[in-house]
């Protein structure tokens, strides 16, 4: 009885964001799925991927009851109760090593709408967790999902893919942690209440800064932005007293004319004691003199700055992806034949129990009908002694079978390499088979990928 | 035999820093773990080594240039230990502290003087002129850490003001930091380099003219004008000049940073510069003569020469 993988859903790629949200197992549904999933199709193994890009279900069990894409699509409709034809047109799935290749590239965010972002890994992580505190998953969800937690964490250290950040606020804040060692003694000063203040103030509220100004010529809305942001609304005319204060500028006003010129900044410099000082300039003109950047102890960033810098991340990022594929599809190939190589060894442990099984009651019922006149005492005695010695007699080829189990490359004389093209089983279980006359090794199928 | 075990623990800091230079192809955590365990091995065996020569000679081995050069990188090695193990594994210490750890190691053994007249006299001499050492030695591990930290945050600098993306796996200390271990470097380096060195003439004069038994050992005496001497005032005062940016706000940043990497040649060239040159210095020459004899009869005899 061979074993299948499947995983179904839809991504940022098949599916509308309207899709993505009517299908997310958000807050109680995921546990409430969960359940739902096992009471539909028991036997099998489920656990939910439910993110802002993506809402997947992953499903293994045996072949002979793990759901048909089609149910599983069915049942997914019905549980959100959507209409058939909004989310077929949507869904994806994957068969088999299909399946762990796709969550080897879900869990090394190359399937990301942010290619190399950190989050996916937490969520995998998590999904997993989800489904073991449900108790949905069993010995091949364990062994599946912890590889890709595995295969996830190895690319990034391998490709560095997770390094860099690829936005300008969140470049913004990667200068500001490499000018500055700690920010519970900075004062952060905001020249301007527009967006992409707001937006900077937002990447650097994880840097828990001491103290946070903000000026703007029109005074209420610079209040309503301190309001936002837990800071101080001051004054615009006493610009000049508040960046001698501040460590760290942003600078964002509207302004058709530089706001701090050369000379200006000069003497604000020399007031701060020549301290270290990162300005962010991310007004469109410039709000500070570029010569400014080239004082000593003064880092000036401009938006093209941070720009290039986020461009130059994600070119980074992306070198990493052929080496990230190298990997995992190394990776896959060896956890497919793993996982090939359990049920294997599950599927003969199986097949010896229930073979040794028959013929002990095949003969036992042959004893009973030539001695029809043995007391039930007698009777369940002999039961017993025969299946301790059916047990004595299995004890050591089921320890060796389970024993191959730990060795999925077929033993010490087979390749280090699993073949992909053609599966072999372990020397020991092909012995165990013949031995017991269990039958052939089968096959197994060639994974399929269905668009 | 000496400069073989020295090779010993250099070698293995060597395959420390080739290690660490590998962060540049592999960024794997064994690449990490592999930096540490061979910085670590280096520094257990250089520990070895000088318990051995403390114990062979029985002092604490700061009395030689050499002694002096290799407690040095033992020191700045364990300091460099620390911060790898320490700091993020993407944060390149090590490609700083280990080239300077071996580069410390392979001057004092190829280059520094292995004898000194301090280990011939007996006494208080020998007691401030083990003080001495251990000064010199102390402020001139915490100038190596300014040198570290100043090289760290110019690299920052450059490439901050460039506006380059730092390179995958070679993350920098802060400026802030880098600025902060080097203040406080210098801050700790000058007074013990001033106790070292105003230790330092007092013994010279001092011991300018000594006697002892039949016969009669003394010292060059030093002049003012003695490369050694010279060029051991010029670092003091380039570290003076740096306690003093401390309060100058003009001076802080790259200044500062300049500063300490030029005071760091300085001591270098104190420590072994000025013999590897072949100048003509008095500072650790050691004459003997019989007894009695005056100073216009001694003659000078080679290093190491053994006393009748």
């Amino acid at each position: 009885m061979s074993v299948s993988l499947l995983a179904l859903g839809v991504d940022h790629r098949s599916a509308p964001a309207s899709v993505r949200e009517a299908l997310a197992f958000d807050g109680d549904k995921l546990g409430a799925g969960l359940d739902a999933l096992s009471s539909a199709f028991p036997g099998n193994e489920f656990v939910i991927l439910s993110t802002c890009n993506r809402v997947e279900v992953y499903a293994a069990g045996p072949a002979d009851t793990i759901p048909e894409p089609d149910s599983l699509g069915e049942f997914l409709a019905k549980f959100h109760g959507q209409p058939h034809e909004a989310i077929f047109g949507h869904l994806v799935h994957y068969l088999d090593e299909g399946v762990v290749g796709h969550l080897f590239r879900v869990s090394a965010s190359l399937e990301s709408l942010v290619l190399g972002e950190g989050q996916i890994l937490g969520q995998v992580r998590d999904a997993y967790r989800m489904a073991v505190e449900r108790g949905t998953v069993r010995q091949l969800g364990h062994a599946l999902f912890q590889q890709a937690i595995r295969v996830g964490k190895l690319v990034r250290e391998q490709t560095g893919m997770d390094q860099g950040k690829l936005s300008v606020a969140s470049v913004a804040v990667d200068v500001a942690r490499e000018v500055f060692d700690t920010f519970s003694d900075k004062t952060v000063l905001v020249i301007g209440a527009g967006k992409m203040g707001d937006l900077t103030l937002r990447h650097l509220e994880s840097l828990n800064p001491g103290r946070i100004l903000i000026t703007n010529r029109n005074v209420e809305k610079a209040e309503i932005a301190a309001q936002r942001w837990g800071g101080q609304a001051v004054p615009f005319e006493n610009l000049h007293q508040h960046l001698i204060a501040a460590d760290l500028i942003i600078s964002t006003t509207a302004a058709a004319e530089p706001v701090v010129s050369y000379d200006n900044f000069l003497r604000v410099q020399r007031a701060r004691r020549n301290r270290l000082a990162l300005i962010l300039d991310i007004a469109i003109p410039r709000d500070f003199d570029p010569r400014i950047g080239d004082l000593d102890q003064v880092m000036l960033y401009n938006v093209d700055d941070l720009r290039a810098q986020a461009e130059q991340n994600r070119l980074q990022r992306q070198k990493g992806i052929d080496p990230a594929l190298v990997i995992i599809e190394k990776e896959t190939a060896a956890c497919h034949a793993f996982l090939r190589h359990q049920q294997d060894v599950g599927a003969v442990l199986r097949q010896l129990d229930s073979q040794v099984e028959a013929s002990r009651r095949r003969e036992l019922d042959a004893l009973f009908a030539a001695r029809p006149n043995l007391s039930e005492a007698d009777r369940e005695a002999i039961e017993r002694m025969s299946l301790r010695l059916q047990n004595q007699f299995l004890h050591r080829p089921r320890a060796a079978v389970r024993s191959v189990a730990a060795d999925p490359v077929g033993g010490p004389n087979q390749p280090q390499t699993p073949s992909r093209e053609q599966p072999q089983a372990h020397p020991l279980l092909n012995a165990v088979r013949h031995l017991f006359g269990l039958g052939d090794y089968a096959s197994p199928q060639v994974s399929r990928k269905v668009p | 035999m000496d400069r073989l075990t020295v090779l010993c623990f250099a070698g293995t800091y060597g395959l420390a820093l080739i290690a660490e230079l590998a962060r540049f192809w592999v960024r794997g955590a064994a690449r990490w773990y592999t930096t540490i365990g061979l910085t670590l091995l280096a520094w257990l065996v250089q520990t070895a080594y000088l318990v051995n020569l403390g114990l062979d000679r029985h002092t604490i081995p700061v009395t030689t240039a050499f002694e002096s050069g290799m407690v040095l990188s033992w020191m700045v090695g364990l300091i460099g230990l620390y911060l790898m193990a320490h700091s993020t594994r993407h944060t390149a210490v090590g490609l700083f502290v280990l080239p300077l750890v071996i580069g410390l190691a392979t001057v004092a053994a190829w280059w520094a003087p292995r004898e000194s007249d301090w280990q011939h006299w007996g006494g208080v001499t020998a007691f401030w002129g083990t003080v001495h050492g251990i000064f010199l030695m102390a402020g001139a591990v915490f100038s190596c850490i300014a040198f570290a930290a100043g090289l760290m945050y110019l690299a920052q600098s450059h490439r901050l003001k460039t506006k380059k993306p730092p390179r995958i796996g070679l993350a920098l200390p802060s400026l802030e930091q880098s600025e902060r271990v080097n203040r406080g470097a210098i801050t700790l380096a000058f007074p013990l380099l001033t106790f070292g060195l105003v230790i330092g003439v007092i013994l010279g004069v001092l011991t300018h003219r000594q006697h002892g038994g039949p016969i009669m050992v003394t010292t060059a005496p030093l002049s003012w004008t003695d490369p050694k001497v010279v060029s051991m005032i010029i670092t003091w005062g380039v570290f003076a000049v740096l306690l003093h940016a401390r309060f100058r706000p003009a001076m802080r940043g790259r200044s500062m940073m300049m500063l300490s990497i030029i005071a760091f040649a300085f001591l270098v060239f104190t420590w072994v510069g000025v013999t590897a040159l072949k100048l003509p210095t008095t500072h650790n020459v050691r004459r003997v003569m019989s007894a009695p004899a005056t100073d216009a009869e001694s003659s000078p005899v080679p290093e190491g020469a053994v006393t009748p």
